[in-house]
């Protein structure tokens, strides 16, 4: 029987599932059928059409919105817009473009709303609403109806400064392009002159005409670029700001010289040339990087957006988390995020912290164990005291201690700056040197002959031969769905010589599996798995997994979950009970799954984790590629050696601490080698930041994407070996570019220096040598069609 | 060459207009979402009745 999918979210329909009479899909859950029956009543069916992911599985549970309407909530996060108020939040669920259509759709219909923007790669959606007239909270019901849970962005300052600053550039981008063209135009009238027939004063005129079009461009476009290079000199430290503004003010003062001598020749329109292309460059770049940071950054600081307090009488009130206090007793509902460090008080409770770990399975917490803000409760309510709050808060901490692991990481000195730094030193001191030459043997030709020299050396090719190359690679990067947060991983992935996978479960697909049944007291083997499938089948505790493929033939009835011992209910007019040893089966607890009626023990069902679908094929193509593969797992010793023989990896290493992995890899890099790693909980945030470049997969912890140099935007492994391939590729060319400037400056300058050099030829050679570094970097996007294909 | 002394200054004015339209577009959000208002126009279901409009027009702006 092939496996139904939902219409809404996509997911397998577990068991017999639901199937709605009127349009005849199936359904995992009420909640997507309902979404799917407004969008089909509303007439916006075509977003199941446009769409190229499916949505998010709708959450059944009633998200409480009502402290959305509070107005401390509103004066912190929103503004006043004309004829009402506006706020940006963000989202989860956001996965193409057709998620944002149809969130603005929906929102427009709403009344009371007076615009909406929702943008799919920022995982933003901005709503300006009039309060008289609509509720916030009921505008975001909406939203939590379609499946997109509601969350507080990083406040209305913070959101206002980064729509600002990607205007600006925007603006910069557009100036200089604009800019360019005209100056382009004017030039070319120059260009053709070549008998120089055109009167001296029109050439002027022209020639500041050009001046007047170029000069916003090179200061206000170029603005970037000349303030790196202010932040360069300030520090010492000559870097690509510096060759890129120098090179750019160069040509543009060159040619002011020019203009104002009635020189042969000006060189205008290369400096604007090169301000645009830089700058479209970066652009990309950063948009490619934006991308992988907006969503992290923002979900990782992710608040809930009141926590419930309990007054000393006993009665309750929701306060913003910021006016927690240690010592205060807070209530969780089940489904929210815990506001605070605390102990828990009464009874036991599950915690999920994905957040912190990536592990999405709960963990179980007893009264006096200590629970983390940025965890979710699980299945039932539970009370905390509170002990740290704001910044003191382990996950703060978590933060804080990933970002300074990062700022210690040892600033990789890039290969470019490497070279950069070299030339513009060589070549400052040989354009001294020829002009004092030239001063000696002919002094008229000396400012003439230097000028050629400076300009043919063109530090222009250098400098735009990494951004073209990079630019290029982060576009082919993001097509395969990786996304580097960090301009250097690109260079430290294609130079790494061995991978290590932080743990099992990044290499298994983290659901269990049946891997073996024993059967005790008469019960055979298919019964015993049939009663525990009917016991497991409504529940949402990731053990039901184990037996979601099983055809239901039985039905429980009165089934109650027992947080933390597993279920009970009755099937076949029989009481069973499935979980613990001890609950279910009054035996010892091995780390089993159970079957039994409290007493008796009638079948053990062990469970493990299969390799991922692209894993065996991952490490094939990473080994293929040179590179040795390690697993540091924290896991037990068998299922460890299990996955390491089914993938065959040879270095595995079973129950590391992340004091061990850490270890592990220092020794490595004490070898020489350079260490990639792979990981998904932020747990282990020392190794990723200690490796010399870190992957994060897309579905881990968000924390854990925050401290990586590169992310997954999905589950597969294979993108992995994608990106080293990638990264090597970008990193040839890289080389090429670099050799080729180097090699044409070694034939072009030394010319130039014997005066051979004519002002024309020596733009022209400008032109081609930053055209010929170009082009080769697009090779990269080309390359990477072909391999896909 | 007289034409010249027109013509230039003509270009020179249409380039502070493109500029100028280029930053209206810019700081009215028109470039803010490049990515949604494509799929407008493959919905080709007529907008069902009672079903307010988005009152804020989102063609695409491409800029000059």
């Amino acid at each position: 029987m092939p496996v139904a999918r939902c219409h809404h979210c996509g997911e397998p329909v577990a068991g017999a599932g639901r199937q709605a009479g009127a349009d005849g899909h199936a359904y995992c859950c009420e909640g997507c059928e309902a979404a799917a029956a407004w969008i089909e009543q509303s007439d916006l069916g075509s977003y199941y059409r446009l769409r190229s992911a499916a949505a998010n599985r709708v959450q059944a549970e009633a998200l409480d919105l009502e402290s959305w309407d509070r107005q401390e909530l509103l004066d912190e996060h929103s503004r006043a817009v004309e004829g009402g108020r506006e706020i940006v939040l963000l989202t989860d669920g956001m996965r193409c473009a057709a998620c944002a259509w149809l969130i603005d759709r929906a929102l427009a219909r709403e009344d009371g709303v007076l615009d909406t923007t929702a943008n799919a790669v920022t995982g933003r959606i901005r709503i300006a609403w009039d309060p008289a007239r609509a509720r916030l909270s009921a505008l975001l019901r909406r939203l939590a109806m379609l499946g997109y849970r509601p969350y507080l962005a990083t406040g209305e300052a913070r959101e206002q400064a980064r729509l600002s600053e990607r205007r600006r550039w925007l603006l910069r981008l557009g100036v200089a392009g604009l800019g360019s063209l005209q100056a382009m135009m004017l030039a070319e009238a120059l260009y053709l002159d070549v008998n120089s027939t055109m009167p001296a004063p029109t050439r002027d005129l022209f020639r500041w005409l050009t001046f007047l079009v170029s000069t916003p461009v090179v200061f206000y476009s170029g603005w970037p670029f000349l303030a790196g290079m202010a932040r360069e000199l300030r520090a010492r430290h000559l870097g690509m700001d510096t060759l890129i503004a120098g090179s750019t003010l160069l040509a543009y003062f060159a040619s002011l010289v020019e203009t104002i001598r009635g020189g042969t020749h000006v060189w205008y329109d290369a400096a604007v040339m090169f301000v645009f292309l830089l700058l479209a460059a970066r652009m990309l770049e950063q948009r490619a990087r934006n991308v992988a940071t907006a969503q992290v950054d923002a979900l990782a600081r992710a608040r809930p957006v009141f926590a419930v307090r309990e007054r000393a009488d006993g009665s309750r009130e929701s306060v913003p988390p910021s006016a927690l206090e240690g010592g205060d007793v807070v209530r969780i509902a089940a489904g929210e995020t815990v506001p605070a460090d605390g102990v828990l008080l009464d009874g036991e409770a599950m915690f999920e912290e994905a957040l912190l770990t990536g592990e999405s399975r709960p963990v179980h917490r007893r009264p006096g164990e200590t629970v983390y803000a940025g965890t979710t409760c699980r299945e039932r309510p539970a009370r905390l005291r509170v002990t740290a709050t704001g910044s003191a808060t382990r996950l703060s901490q978590l933060a804080a201690l990933v970002d300074q692991a990062q700022n210690h990481r040892p600033p990789l000195a890039r290969m470019a700056d490497r070279v950069g730094r070299r030339f513009v030193a060589v070549l400052l001191v040989l354009a001294v040197a020829v002009y004092a030459g030239w001063r000696m043997y002919a002094p008229e030709r000396a400012f003439e002959v230097t000028l050629a020299l400076l300009v043919v050396s063109c530090p222009c090719a250098l400098s735009l031969s990494v951004p073209a190359v990079l630019a290029a690679a982060h576009g082919a990067l993001a097509r395969l769905g990786v996304l580097s947060t960090r301009p250097e991983a690109l260079d430290t992935l294609a130079r790494a010589t061995d991978i290590v996978f932080d743990k099992t479960g990044t290499l298994s697909d983290g659901k269990p599996a049946r891997a073996s049944v024993a059967v005790y007291a008469g019960l055979d083997a298919e019964a015993a798995v049939a009663v525990a499938a009917a016991l497991e089948k409504d529940s949402r505790h990731p053990i039901a997994a184990a037996f979601a493929d099983v055809p239901p033939r039985m039905q429980a009835q009165a089934v109650v979950a027992r947080p933390g011992l597993g279920v009970e209910g009755e099937v076949e007019c029989r009481h069973w009970r499935l979980g613990r040893a001890d609950w279910a089966a009054a035996r010892a607890d091995d780390g089993g799954v159970w079957l039994g009626d409290g007493q008796r023990a009638l079948a053990r069902f062990t469970l493990s984790e299969h390799p991922r679908d692209d894993a065996a094929a991952t490490v094939q193509a990473l080994r293929a590629a040179g590179l040795r593969v390690h697993l540091a797992s924290g896991d037990a010793e068998a299922p460890v050696a299990r996955l390491a023989q089914a993938l065959g990896i040879d270095d595995a290493r079973a129950r590391q601490s992340p004091e061990d992995k850490l270890a592990r890899v220092r020794a490595l890099q004490a070898e020489g080698r350079i260490v990639a790693m792979v990981g998904d909980g932020l747990n282990d945030a020392p190794v990723l930041a200690g490796a010399d470049v870190s992957v994060a997969m897309g579905e881990g912890a968000p924390l854990a994407q925050h401290a990586a140099d590169l992310v997954t935007t999905g589950p597969s492994l294979l993108r992995i070996a994608d990106a080293v391939r990638v990264a090597r590729l970008s990193r040839r060319l890289v080389r090429q570019n670099l050799l080729w400037s180097a090699g044409y400056n070694l034939l072009a300058v030394p010319l130039a220096a014997a005066g051979l050099v004519t002002p024309w030829i020596a733009a022209l050679g400008m032109a081609v040598s930053s055209l010929v570094v170009t082009l080769n970097a697009l090779r990269l996007a080309r390359d990477d069609r072909k391999l896909a294909a | 060459m007289n034409i010249l002394l027109m013509l230039l200054p003509i270009s020179l004015v249409l380039l502070g207009l493109a500029i100028a339209a280029f930053a209206w577009a810019v700081r009215k959000g028109q470039f803010d979402d490049l990515d949604t208002p494509a799929l407008d126009i493959l919905d080709d279901a007529p907008p069902g009745p009672g079903a307010r409009r988005a009152p804020a027009p989102r063609e695409g702006g491409d800029g000059p």
